[in-house]
Formats: C-alpha cells, sequence, structure tokens
C-alpha cells in the first residue's frame, strides 16, 4: 500500500481526478449541439431528455442536474441554455456546490443554432487548453470518493468480482476514503446483514427503513418483482431470487462498518462507507453517484455492460474469465481468476486496489478509451423497479 | 479443477463452475453427488435434500424456499425455487 494519490483540488476543498471540461444542455432540444461539440473536441457532453418540466420529479432533476455539472473532475461546465430562470436556478446551484469555470452560452441571445454550436465549441477549445495548463498535485485518500457498482450480473458475481471488490473498498475505508453501496432494490434481503454493520444503531434503523419504504412503494403499485428483479439475464447467469442476487451484491461493501445512510444523489459528508437510496437501473445509479461527487467507479459485471459516465471514470471488473475474453475492450480487470482457481480473492482485491489508484493517478479506463458517456434522469415514476 | 463451490458450510446448495454432465458423479470436499440434470455453470446443485417450504441457503442465509421437494443432485434454479420477498404470492 505505498501507492498514493494525485489529482486536482477545487476551490471547495473537493479533488478531481479528471480535468474535465463538460457541455451542459439544460434542455433536450440543446442535447445535439451538446453532442456535436463533444465529437468535434475532447470536451465530454451529456443528453437527456429533460424539457425543464416542473413535474413531481422536479426537485429529484434539480438535484442531478446541479450536482453533475458540479462534480469535481470537472474543469469547467459550458452551460447551453433556452435562456429561461429555471436554468439560472440551476447554474447558481451548481456555483454554490462548487463548480468554479462555468460559461453560459444562450441559443436566445445569439438567435441561430449554427452560431451556438460555433460558439461553445470555441469556449470548449479554450477552457481545455486552460486545463491541460493544470498540473497534478499529491492529494489525501479522503479526497477519494468511490461508487460501488453491479450490472449484468451472473451467479459468479457474488462470488469473484463483487467480494473482491469488497476487499478493495475495505482497504481504501481503513486509508480514509469515501466508498458508496448504491441499489435499494440489491440490498432488498440482506439489509439485515448491512444494518447489523452500522456504526450507529441509528443508521441501522436508516438501512431497514429504506428497504422497507422501497418495498412498501412496490407493492403499492401492485407490481410483481419476478419479472424484473433478478432480470432475465440474471436468471440466465443462474441467478434465482432477489435475495440470492441481493446477498452477492452486498459483497461488493465488503465488510467494513457502514457510517451512513444517504439521500439519491447527495454527497457523503465524511469518509466511510456509506449506502446510498438508487434505483437499480445502472445509468441512472452512475448519474446519482456523479451528481454526488463521487469520483471513481467500479463496476462489476457478469455478462457485459459498457456504461460509462461523461465526469466519472469507471473501471469494469469481470466476474468470468469468458466475459472477459469474449469482449476485452469493455473489461478493464478480469475477477474469473477466482473461480478458475487461479487468483486468490485477496489477490484480485489488491489488483482492484491497485487499478483505482492509477485510474485516480490518470490511468484511462476501457469506458472512457470508448468515450461512452452515458447520463439518464431518475424519474420517480416507470423506472424505478428496474 | 474443482466443479463446484461451496460458499458456506450450513449451505444446502453449491455453485457449479463448470457445466455438470446429467448422471456424473462428482467427489469433492467429502461429498459423493450424482448429478440428475444437466446444470449450467454458474447455476445451483443442492447438496442435501431440501423439503417443499424449507429454506433455501446459500452464503449461510436464506434467499428462498422450495417450491417443491428437491434430491441431493438436482438443479435448483426458479422451477423449483421462490423468494420470500416481493414475489407474487406477496403482491396482492
Amino acid at each position: 500500500m505505498s501507492k498514493s494519490l494525485t489529482g486536482y483540488p477545487r476551490a471547495d476543498g473537493r479533488v478531481g481526478f479528471r480535468n474535465q471540461v463538460l457541455v451542459m444542455p439544460l434542455h433536450s432540444a440543446l442535447c445535439a449541439t451538446a453532442r456535436r461539440i463533444s465529437e468535434e473536441s475532447a470536451a465530454v457532453a451529456i443528453t437527456h431528455d429533460w424539457s425543464g418540466e416542473i413535474d413531481a420529479d422536479f426537485a429529484r432533476i434539480f438535484k442531478v442536474m446541479t450536482g453533475f455539472a458540479a462534480n469535481p473532475n470537472i474543469f469547467a461546465t459550458i452551460f447551453l441554455t433556452l435562456g429561461t430562470p429555471g436554468e439560472l436556478e440551476i447554474i447558481d446551484k451548481s456555483k454554490s456546490i462548487g463548480l468554479s469555470n462555468s460559461t453560459i452560452v444562450n441559443v436566445s441571445e445569439i438567435g441561430s443554432m449554427e452560431l451556438l454550436y460555433e460558439i461553445a465549441l470555441k469556449e470548449a477549445i479554450s477552457y481545455l487548453a486552460l486545463a491541460d495548463q493544470v498540473a497534478r498535485v499529491s492529494v489525501p485518500w479522503s479526497s477519494l470518493h468511490l461508487g460501488l457498482e453491479c450490472g449484468g450480473s451472473d451467479a459468479l458475481s457474488g462470488i469473484t468480482a463483487n467480494p473482491a471488490l469488497g476487499v478493495a473498498s475495505d482497504m481504501l475505508v481503513e486509508l480514509g476514503a469515501v466508498s458508496v453501496l448504491g441499489e435499494t432494490t440489491e440490498i432488498l434481503g440482506a439489509e439485515h446483514l448491512l444494518a447489523a454493520r452500522a456504526l450507529d444503531p441509528n443508521v441501522g434503523k436508516q438501512i431497514i427503513e429504506t428497504v422497507a419504504r422501497y418495498e412498501r412503494s412496490i407493492n403499492y403499485e401492485g407490481i410483481d418483482m419476478r419479472g424484473a428483479q433478478p432480470s432475465r439475464g440474471n436468471i440466465e447467469g443462474g441467478l434465482t431470487t432477489l435475495e440470492e442476487k441481493s446477498l452477492g451484491a452486498a459483497k461488493k461493501a465488503g465488510s467494513a462498518p457502514f457510517t451512513g445512510v444517504l439521500e439519491y444523489a447527495d454527497p457523503a459528508p465524511k469518509p466511510g462507507l456509506y449506502f446510498m437510496d438508487t434505483p437499480g437501473h445502472d445509468i441512472e445509479q452512475l448519474t446519482g453517484f456523479a451528481a454526488a461527487g463521487i469520483n471513481i467507479v467500479v463496476f462489476t459485471s457478469g455478462r457485459g455492460t459498457p456504461t460509462g459516465s461523461a465526469v466519472v471514470p469507471t473501471i469494469k471488473v469481470s466476474t468470468n474469465t469468458q466475459m472477459a475474453l469474449s469482449i476485452p475492450d469493455l473489461i478493464d480487470l478480469n475477477a474469473g481468476t477466482i473461480a478458475d482457481g487461479t487468483q486468490t480473492l485477496r489477490e484480485v482485491g489488491e489488483l482492484i486496489f491497485n487499478e483505482i489508484v492509477d485510474v485516480a493517478n490518470g490511468k484511462l479506463t476501457a469506458a472512457e478509451l470508448g468515450r461512452h458517456q452515458e447520463f439518464s434522469l431518475s424519474r420517480m415514476y416507470g423506472t424505478q423497479i428496474n | 479443477m474443482r466443479s463446484l463451490l461451496i460458499l458456506n458450510t450450513i449451505d444446502n446448495i453449491a455453485v457449479a463452475l463448470a457445466d455438470l454432465e446429467s448422471g456424473s458423479i462428482i467427489e469433492q470436499d467429502g461429498l459423493q453427488i450424482e448429478v440428475l440434470n444437466q446444470i449450467p455453470r454458474g447455476h445451483k446443485i443442492a447438496t442435501k435434500p431440501i423439503s417443499k417450504n424449507e429454506g433455501v441457503i446459500k452464503y449461510g442465509e436464506r434467499m428462498g424456499h422450495a417450491t417443491s421437494d428437491i434430491k441431493v443432485g438436482e438443479h435448483v434454479h426458479t422451477h423449483n425455487v421462490l423468494g420470500d420477498r416481493l414475489s407474487a404470492e406477496q403482491v396482492k
């Protein structure tokens, strides 16, 4: 564990491990322009389907948009706007969270979509040049906020990649980092085991209550979860029940005690291991992590999932060797060697730890090299069970 | 190469580390099991008899219950196991 971290300290004390220039459209109509800029430059962009509606989901959308635009891996955010007061509220909130460099490019003032593109591209290029001049400096372990995610789980997930990630998570928590487990759907049936590891009995109660709240909402909707969880792919992979999937998914959080429970997209207030109430949907979870200021994610997958974020490097760990060999440019590390009998859990856990540190220090992930920049707004209706 | 992974001594299932052929005999960890069905890699095989409604135990924890009697060597999956939580019988 002689490794150390380097990054980009931000004015508010948070730390980035990337120095991204993000193009952030604040209306669905401006997303094509944002995408075009990311294709023409090294800037990253998101696209979404939100058109400024103020509905029951607005508070959730507002929290995600503002937190995402202010993720510490961002050097500067260029907001594409229609010029509405609601957009200014989002921008002001992003600045109050910690975004220091930003520009607004307003199509209503410019009066041309083509000029919007040209002006915003020019802004991106000049921010990129400035970002390149910033040098990395040594940063403490507490600046690392790790997100733990799994997607496309198979029966080996809970035996290989997830417990190996748990080893790496425990090492980081021990050093003073933040580690966040998400996916409420995927701790259902294992919540009593997590609650028993709470530092404070109230945290244990919150873990139980978060799952109970979710379970009530599902029962209220009259949804038969068997169609969604475990998913058809999970069942083909050998997972039979939701509890079985949860027992394996929870292994990602190792054996450290739980410091707290976070609402969706809320940042961790101090070092330690947390549980965040997120949807099971991979991209909504990843987006919520980014909005919470998480700066590195490790994503375990049995069936291969290309998901990546515009602003958070996402390390893919394969649960089985076949997957790692079949689509090698999706996968950063193979934990299938544990089932093959060629490496131990501890050895793979240490490899994941080293990979996290290398990626934090600048090594590009497979998802970054593939320019995966997925983004999805979580709404309380329709997507919650997925 | 081991063909089964037993995660906890109190478990009544093991995970297949390779595709298991029906009729083959597995001898491992003091167990001798005749495989009763084709069982794909990653799927579960009963290592102890499990009665209808009895808990199915993996990682030393209950992951659901048997919906029919399950013999040693049988494939343990959605056709003979149901979760205890959020399954159709609970949702009205």
